[in-house]
């Protein structure tokens, strides 16, 4: 469905997107992980041409994005990074503007709104203002608003940020609902679990270049095996004392603790049977270690 | 043939895209009336009261008539200027940087092209009622010949919203921030307002100021709108004053789609 081979952006002098190769099938939910910069939002910007490429090839439902953006974007939704509400209208005289927007028939539109709204838990606002409503409100509701063209691939650019868990979690519901229902999603985000929980595949980008692809699972597998045991800043005299006598450990640290991974779990608690040290946390590697790793902000203790 | 009929229905897509964009525009506007019409409303009455009857009552003959006659036309283009300018430049701007608008926009089947032409259409036809409003409560002052030419102001509103509101377009594609505006508003916008013609006639003016004026469009708009004002030499002021307009629109507009491109589309 979405298919990038070499894909370049530069700007001026500095290149967003260096050298991509990617594929994206349909019916997947596909994950776009990266620090701030590293050409996420620039990648889906390019996928419907509001940024145009400068060099590889990119094929969006088979048309060329720089080209036949139009007939791309009839068939996508998207939720976008801002709200881009109007503020001033209500909630429905917003979704009534993007009806006109989109093309859908005049005698459909109501009954779209309402039924999407109902679907996002909305119903009770459909006249209130956009001022009104709270950030978790605004966000459902540019759900809403990507969903009423019925499109086949959906893109959410950091659909969470900045939200609370409950509204998280609804929206998660919601995202897997649309996603086993057929629907293709491309997915940006900078919460690893938001990624973990939604997508099939994902690649993690930096500095314009894939850092690693693949299922989450498998990342894990592939780069930070086992399980991460945290320790408190604290602790750096011991958990020095422990390093020097195994070597079993792959270790580093941040302002906000130790980290020490293994590849199985009695390594770690024996460190607290044996030194007596109580770990903050121990728990299974998960993505967020992947995305450090890779993303160079993975600090050796000994540094 | 199918190649010929494909691209029929393209560009009658666009058409509809345009209007829903000017739709858009109005659904918004018309949520704050009051306050977005009064300056419309409220400056030439302003400009009519303290220079027509204050100043007026000095000056008792301007080309033959009362100040008042005088100034009447140009009122009628200056609303249809600052209507336009202020809704492409700040509005623009602030739709375009703060409230988002066009990054949602552009992710339907709307494109830049379709956000130009929305906003220049939006733009012109504000400018057209504006002109015939002012234009009605002028003409019940008794400052137009012949009332019956009111609707032919709304082509004079129109014709000069056009070129002005793409000057707008083209200064919020070249403005690093909101502020940069007021240097627009100060060199550009109140020098063509108060050197155009309105207040007094131009060949009084000096040679270098004359020529730089027959740029803009706002002296060409008084022209033609003097001729409707004064029921004199119309037909000709069309066709004159009316191709010049119409050449400085298109201008204009090309400008600032080229631009404004290069904002939306990176």
């Amino acid at each position: 469905m979405i298919i990038a081979n070499s894909l370049v952006k530069s700007f001026g002098d500095s290149t967003a997107i260096n050298g991509i190769d990617l594929q994206i099938k349909k019916g997947e939910c596909f994950g776009l992980l990266g620090p701030n910069g590293a050409g996420k939002s620039t990648f889906i910007n390019m996928m419907y041409g509001t940024v145009q490429r400068t060099g590889g090839n990119l094929s969006v439902f088979g048309y060329d994005p720089n080209i036949d953006s139009r007939k791309i974007k009839k068939r996508l939704g998207v939720v976008t990074q801002e709200n881009a509400l109007d503020e001033s209208l209500t909630v429905f005289e917003n979704m009534m503007i993007y009806c006109s927007f989109i093309g859908l028939p005049k005698l459909d539109r109501k009954d779209r709104i309402n039924e999407l709204l109902k679907y996002m838990n909305l119903s009770h606002k459909k006249d209130a203002r956009i001022q009104m409503l709270s950030g978790g409100m605004k966000r459902r509701l540019v759900f809403v608003r990507a969903l009423l063209g019925n499109p086949e691939l959906l893109i959410l650019d950091e659909p969470t940020t900045g939200l609370d868990p409950a509204v998280r979690h609804l929206l998660w519901g919601k995202v897997r609902e649309l996603h086993a229902n057929g629907t293709t999603i491309v997915l940006t985000t900078h919460y690893m679990h938001e990624a973990e929980v939604l997508c099939d595949r994902l690649i993690i980008l930096n500095h314009g270049k894939i850092a690693a692809a693949g299922s989450p699972q498998k990342m894990i597998e592939e780069h930070t095996p086992g399980y991460m045991g945290i320790f408190s800043l604290d602790e750096k005299e011991t958990i020095k004392k422990i390093l020097s006598t195994k070597n079993n450990f792959i270790h580093h640290e941040d302002s906000s603790g130790i980290y020490l991974r293994s590849s199985t779990l009695p390594e770690l608690t024996s460190i607290h049977s044996d030194y007596g040290l109580t770990p903050l946390q121990i728990r299974p590697s998960n993505l967020e270690d992947v995305f450090l790793k890779l993303t160079g902000q993975e600090l050796s203790i000994d540094a | 043939m199918l190649n010929l009929s494909l691209s029929f229905s393209t560009w009658m897509e666009s058409v509809r895209l345009c209007f829903h964009i000017t739709l858009r525009n109005w659904t918004v506007y018309k949520k704050d009336l009051i306050a977005n019409i009064s300056p419309t409303i409220a400056d030439p009455a302003l400009v009519l009261v303290s220079l027509g009857l204050g100043l007026g009552s000095f000056i008792t003959n301007v080309e033959g008539m009362t100040y008042m006659q005088f100034l009447a036309p140009g009122l009628t283009v200056a609303t249809a200027l600052f209507t336009s300018f202020f809704e492409s430049s700040y509005g623009f701007y602030v739709r375009m940087t703060y409230e988002n608008v066009f990054k949602a926009m552009l992710t339907t089947p709307i494109g830049v092209r379709e956000v130009v032409i929305g906003e220049m259409l939006w733009v012109s036809l504000k400018g057209a009622v504006m002109a015939v409003g002012v234009a009605i409560v002028l003409a019940l002052c008794g400052l137009m010949i012949n009332p019956w030419l009111i609707p032919a102001t709304a082509i004079v509103g129109l014709l000069v919203a056009l070129p002005c509101g793409a000057i707008g377009l083209l200064s919020t594609a070249l403005v690093n921030n909101i502020n940069q505006f007021q240097s627009v508003y100060s060199f550009i916008i109140a020098p063509l307002y108060f050197l155009s013609g309105i207040f007094f006639p131009i060949a009084n003016m000096a040679r270098p100021v004359r020529i730089v004026a027959e740029f803009f469009p706002l002296i060409h708009g008084v022209r033609l709108a003097q001729a409707i004002f004064w029921d004199k030499g119309i037909a000709h002021a069309f066709m004159v004053s009316g191709s010049i307009l119409i050449f400085q629109s298109l201008v204009f507009c090309s400008l600032a789609y080229w631009k404004i491109k290069e904002k939306l589309i990176a």
